[in-house]
């Protein structure tokens, strides 16, 4: 048997025909959540997004509220943060909107996902890669702030040793969330990106005719 | 809230659901991936609809089979459900039944639709196609590639179940 007999029964209705979808159902339906990661990925994104802006105001409230200089600093320091985030969450939004998009061909889709989930790995790994070193140059900020508001003045011995820790164990975190992160991406992304680009490579396969 | 489905988007899924319902046939064994793919399908089509301008030249079935293709072959989802390789026996068996009397006994079609399940979601598109006899221009087109390649690329599926089936 080959595919032409095939052919002949494939269109012929199933003999428990499934029921047409009434405009009820459809409603339903249309109203649920998309299973697909990149939806799931859009939808985490809108929620971090507005987190980010409530932290960008409280930050500004922080800086308006208060006459402390280095708690201003701070708070404009975490402020900056919240701002780079909400740049890469609109970027991130932007991106996985041109993703979904499936009614160009089969090959421009692939195409499409393919170089939309690279771009996405890079972000993320970016982001996170400068994440660690802000928030502990934030953390040190906040400690040498509080010293030098002490009233019997700044132990600098002790600010110098907090510091060389801090450079020592935020260096191996920094190691520690690079290898991290590289897993967590392999782990998330990683099998997509390798089923799509071999589907990729299937299509582009060379033709030579006779073979 | 989702807004409700058009007139228009209602009457093109009346008419196209069996297509859709094909696609998730052949991309999915397990019923309730199938349904999952079923649904991601229509959502899509749902929300691409408003995008869709009907052109002289192009069909709307060449737009859903685009769309059904490219959600069943790009599916991002968790494939929690769907191990690699699976029995289809039982699941070929239920979809070789035909309406109508078929020449052949339904041992063959059964072995030829596991012949099937065994090629790559790619290879499956080519069979999808040719199963719901498309012609090679609208192949071409809903796949992204040329006219030529999509004649060789079916050879070669054909080809590869011809082998699947003698070895079976």
């Amino acid at each position: 048997m080959e595919l032409d007999d095939l052919r002949r029964q494939w269109q012929q209705p199933e003999l428990a025909a499934t029921p047409a979808l009434t405009p009820t159902e459809l409603t339903r339906l249309v109203a649920r959540q998309s299973g697909s990661i990149l939806e799931q990925l859009r939808r985490n994104a809108s929620r971090e997004l507005g987190l980010n802006y409530l932290l960008v105001l409280g930050t500004l409230g922080v800086m308006v509220g208060t006459s402390q200089l280095w708690l201003r600093l701070l708070a404009g320091m975490m402020g900056l943060l919240g701002l780079v985030c909400i740049y890469y969450f609109h970027r991130k939004l932007g991106l996985l909107r041109s993703m979904t998009d499936p009614a160009g061909h089969l090959r421009a889709h692939l195409v499409r996902i393919t170089e939309g989930l690279r771009t996405l790995i890079r972000f993320y790994y970016r982001l996170t890669l400068w994440t660690g070193p802000w928030t502990m140059l934030l953390m040190l900020g906040f400690y040498l702030g509080k010293e030098l508001h002490r009233a019997a003045g700044p132990r600098w011995l002790l600010v110098g040793i907090v510091a060389g820790l801090a450079l020592v164990i935020g260096a191996l975190c920094q190691v520690a969330i690079i290898r991290f992160t590289r897993w967590y991406l392999q782990r998330l992304y990683g099998q997509h990106l390798d089923r799509l680009e071999g589907q990729l490579r299937e299509l582009d396969e060379p033709v030579e005719i006779g073979k | 809230m989702a807004t409700a489905p058009s007139a228009d988007f209602l009457a093109a899924l009346h008419e196209y659901q069996p297509l859709v319902r094909r696609v998730c046939r052949l991309y999915c064994q397990d019923a309730d991936d199938r349904q999952d793919l079923f649904q991601e399908i229509v959502l899509q089509l749902w929300r691409a609809w408003p995008r869709y301008v009907p052109q002289p030249d192009a069909k709307l079935s060449t737009w859903l089979y685009r769309i059904a293709l490219n959600v069943a072959i790009s599916n991002l989802r968790q494939r929690t459900r769907r191990p690699a390789s699976v029995d289809v026996e039982g699941e070929a068996w239920h979809l070789a039944q035909p309406v109508e009397s078929s020449a052949y006994e339904p041992e063959e079609t059964a072995a030829l639709y596991t012949a099937i399940n065994r090629l790559s979601d790619v290879d499956k598109a080519f069979v999808l196609l040719y199963l719901e006899d498309r012609p090679y221009d609208e192949m071409a087109d809903i796949l992204g590639i040329t006219q030529n390649n999509v004649r060789v690329k079916m050879h070669r599926v054909q080809e590869k179940l011809r082998k699947q089936l003698v070895r079976a």
